[in-house]
């Protein structure tokens, strides 16, 4: 083939693609992509010049435009038709989405919300980046270990800012040629971006609750949560084994400890009263070791105590 | 009566019967269906409507390279593609043979 055929074609496609200019890109380039082969096929075996034979580049473009375009002839199409209730259904949906975007546009300062939205897609593709390397993170390594802001594998933050990295670039790629995938290729990707939603959906509201709870999980509401949750009153007991009334007990900063439960039985009557005790314990009847009565000057030790419960022996406030 | 208008609504059938006999390529196809008598078959129809039959999922593609020439955009009738041209061939033949029956009572009448 020599350069004026090889001109002749170059010329004819682009004067097809020129009428062809208002279809989105990706159908163009489908309509198109045969053209080429074809006219090279022809300019091999005629002499004649390619609009001899084919008519105008416009004129081959509108008749490639109306072939293309819709099911032309009376042959229903079983494919399509059996969708047909959800393309209703969908229609509708775009119906309302259409009128919403005209009347939030202005809102925003946009003639319609979606050209808003279509400046954002950008940092919609840094962030599916991001989403994808966490997955990616999470279901490689995520399950042993706590999940973090950052897509950690094996606990390295260098393998992670460059998982971030990667992904991005990739995301972002995609992004930019999205039109050009087509059949499974963009099917996958709509599935993948699904997936990817609903993973970030849960990691969203999983996160959420971890840093909401970390306020009270450690006062322990739960049980075990907490080791002194079961506590209801103190006993101070001397080096010599004897109970000490009226304790107070203070944390490292000088704020008094507040711990038990202020209210005694009384073993006799069984009435739930509220203590007279201006320390700890706040019941000193409920003494769990009996000791020597509490002379001032006693000279008691646990050895000589007394093995008889005697609950009124140690109440000097009463 | 305009051939190119009746083929409008039977384009879709003729390529998939082109292509009963084997895959081919764009250039191909139109040969045949020209070779079977359909001569005001025009170049961008044959391709346009292997777009859509192939966009409607009853065809399966792919290149085979050539030394001499282009690379070749192959077509072939997949599953879907058969069970549509027996499909729209039962409708053709109906309609066909109705539209025989009526001419033949109007010669009659």
């Amino acid at each position: 083939m020599n350069s004026t055929a090889q001109d002749e074609i170059t010329d004819y496609v682009e004067r097809v693609r020129a009428a062809l200019a208002d279809l989105p890109e990706a159908t163009r380039a489908e309509l198109l992509e045969d053209l080429p082969e074809h006219l090279a096929e022809i300019r091999a075996e005629d002499t004649v010049t390619l609009t001899d034979r084919l008519g105008t580049p416009e004129a081959y473009a509108a008749e490639l435009r109306a072939t293309a375009a819709a099911f032309v002839g009376g042959f229903p199409d079983p494919p399509k038709r059996r969708f047909e209730p959800l393309l209703a259904a969908r229609a509708d949906v775009m119906r309302v989405l259409g009128s919403a975007d005209v009347r939030v546009g202005p809102l925003l300062g946009y003639p319609k919300a979606s050209d808003f939205l279509q400046l954002l897609r950008p940092a919609w593709w840094v962030l599916r980046g991001y989403l994808a390397a966490m997955a990616l993170a999470y279901f490689v390594d995520g399950q042993s270990t706590q999940v973090g802001l950052l897509p950690r594998i094996g606990n390295s933050t260098l393998v992670a800012l460059v998982l971030l990295a990667g992904c991005i670039v990739v995301s972002v790629a995609i992004g930019r040629r999205r039109f050009e995938l087509a059949g499974w290729k963009r099917l996958a990707l709509y599935g993948g971006t699904t997936v990817l939603v609903f993973f970030a959906i849960g990691g969203f509201f999983s996160a959420d609750s971890d840093v909401r709870d970390t306020g009270y999980s450690d006062v322990g509401y739960s049980s075990g949560g907490n080791p002194y949750d079961y506590i209801q009153d103190v006993f101070v007991y001397d080096n010599q084994g004897r109970p000490v009334p009226g304790a107070r007990l203070f944390d490292q900063d000088g704020q008094p400890i507040t711990i038990g439960n202020a209210y005694c039985t009384d073993p006799d009557t069984g009435e739930v009263d509220h203590t007279r005790s201006m320390g700890y314990p706040y019941c000193p009847d409920a003494a769990p070791f009996a000791s020597a009565r509490p002379e001032p000057t006693a000279t008691a030790t646990p050895d000589e105590a007394t093995p008889a419960p005697t609950p009124t022996s140690a109440s000097p406030s009463k | 009566m305009d051939t190119t208008q009746l083929l409008k609504g039977v384009l879709d059938l003729a390529v998939l019967a082109a292509l009963r006999d084997g895959d081919g390529y764009g250039y191909d196809i139109l040969r045949r269906l020209r070779a079977a008598g359909l001569d005001e078959v025009g170049d961008a129809s044959v391709y346009g409507t292997l777009r859509r039959l192939f966009a409607g999922g009853f065809l399966n593609t792919y290149v085979v390279p050539s030394d001499e020439g282009p690379h070749r955009k192959y077509y072939g009738l997949n599953a879907a593609g058969h069970a549509e041209l027996q499909r729209s061939g039962k409708v053709w033949q109906g309609f066909a043979s109705t539209m025989d029956d009526l001419l033949r009572e109007r010669e009659t009448a």
